[in-house]
């Protein structure tokens, strides 16, 4: 079972070791190159006020990201946060630098600006960026209502604007429970791997 | 047995008949899933029976056959003793990542000392799942 959450739902949260200790919690997320999947995090030390910590994980280090913790194996599999972002997107990916951006269809229509990424943890262990959270403007419905807008596997972002094909209007979701098969039957739709 | 229904309970020397303490803490190894010492609640510094030095664990009293057991916590009770391993009240973690609540009660079998169960509002958590306990949280494999 796959499970889809918002990238300002996984910032903050503990990085928990199996012996039971949290090391640190996650900074940011960072995308990998390509920008369409989670490359790892950057972490902050445990405390509210902590600021960042040299150490960062990448996504191979993660055994999972849960609702409520991030779980690696043990401290040891941290790596230099460095390391993690020289590994990351430059811009342009769906993942990146995209809150705020205008969502626009490749046939010219404003959809609305990007308020958070959503990502989806598969059970193979993937994370892949599948969708926005969009603050709609009028194509979409009730301008200002929050909706989920699904992406393709690949598209242009310049931290502007954000380029999505005219169909994924159709494919729009009210909530994240109905979003997964929203992404799927969108994906279908393009042809593309789902 | 119960944890928190042994905290307090006596123990007596089967040699003596005398009450050498009373039970405080249960010392749980969660990497073999037993309770491998008993911490007392007494004056002076020693202060833990190991596991294979109780005679009985009893519905009235834990039974040893001496005082003589009562020693100071050796290297291995210290690493698994003390706050950050305490079981009872600690949040329950996944592997996978997920919450499923605090540990409100231990169930442990009285002969072997195995941790049968983590009693969690939410339910039970077979004792054979546990792989960890630290400062924020009991790691369980994911059901």
């Amino acid at each position: 079972m796959s499970r889809l959450m918002r990238t300002s739902e996984v910032i903050g949260r503990p990085v928990v070791t199996l012996d039971g200790k949290d090391v640190a919690r996650v900074k940011d997320v960072v995308y990998s190159a390509g920008g369409g999947a989670v490359g790892g995090f950057t972490l902050a030390g445990r405390g509210p006020f902590s600021g960042p910590l040299k150490q960062g994980l990448s996504w191979s280090a993660v055994m999972a990201l849960g609702p409520d913790a991030v779980m690696i194996h043990d401290e040891d599999v941290m790596s230099s946060v460095t390391e993690v972002l020289d590994a990351s997107a430059r811009p342009g990916g769906s993942g990146g630098n995209v809150l705020g951006s205008e969502v626009l269809t490749d046939t010219g229509i404003l959809l609305g600006t990007v308020v958070d990424v959503i990502l989806e943890v598969s059970e193979q262990r993937t994370c892949d960026v599948v969708g926005y959270e969009v603050s709609a403007s009028e194509p979409l419905g009730t301008h200002g209502a929050k909706v989920f807008l699904p992406l393709p596997v690949t598209l242009s972002a310049s931290g502007e604007h954000v380029m999505v094909p005219a169909a994924a209007k159709d494919f729009v979701a009210h909530d994240l429970a109905g979003f997964g098969a929203a992404v799927q039957a969108f994906r279908k739709h393009l042809g593309g791997p789902s | 047995m119960l944890y928190t229904q042994v905290k307090g309970r006596k123990v007596v020397s089967t040699g003596t008949a005398e009450t050498v303490g009373r039970v405080a803490d249960l010392v749980v190894d969660p990497r073999s899933r037993t309770v491998v010492a008993v911490t007392l609640r007494r004056s002076g510094h020693a202060d833990t029976v190991l596991w294979s030095d109780i005679t009985a664990f009893g519905t009235d009293a834990v039974t040893v056959p001496d005082g003589q057991v009562v020693k100071d916590a050796n290297h291995a009770v210290k690493e698994l003793s003390g706050k950050a391993h305490d079981v009872l009240g600690k949040r329950v973690l996944t592997t996978l990542g997920e919450a499923l609540g605090s540990v409100s009660d231990v169930e442990f079998d009285p002969e072997s000392g195995a941790v049968n169960a983590l009693v969690l509002p939410s339910g039970d958590v077979a004792g054979s799942r546990l792989v960890g306990v630290g400062p924020y949280a009991a790691i369980v494999h994911a059901g």
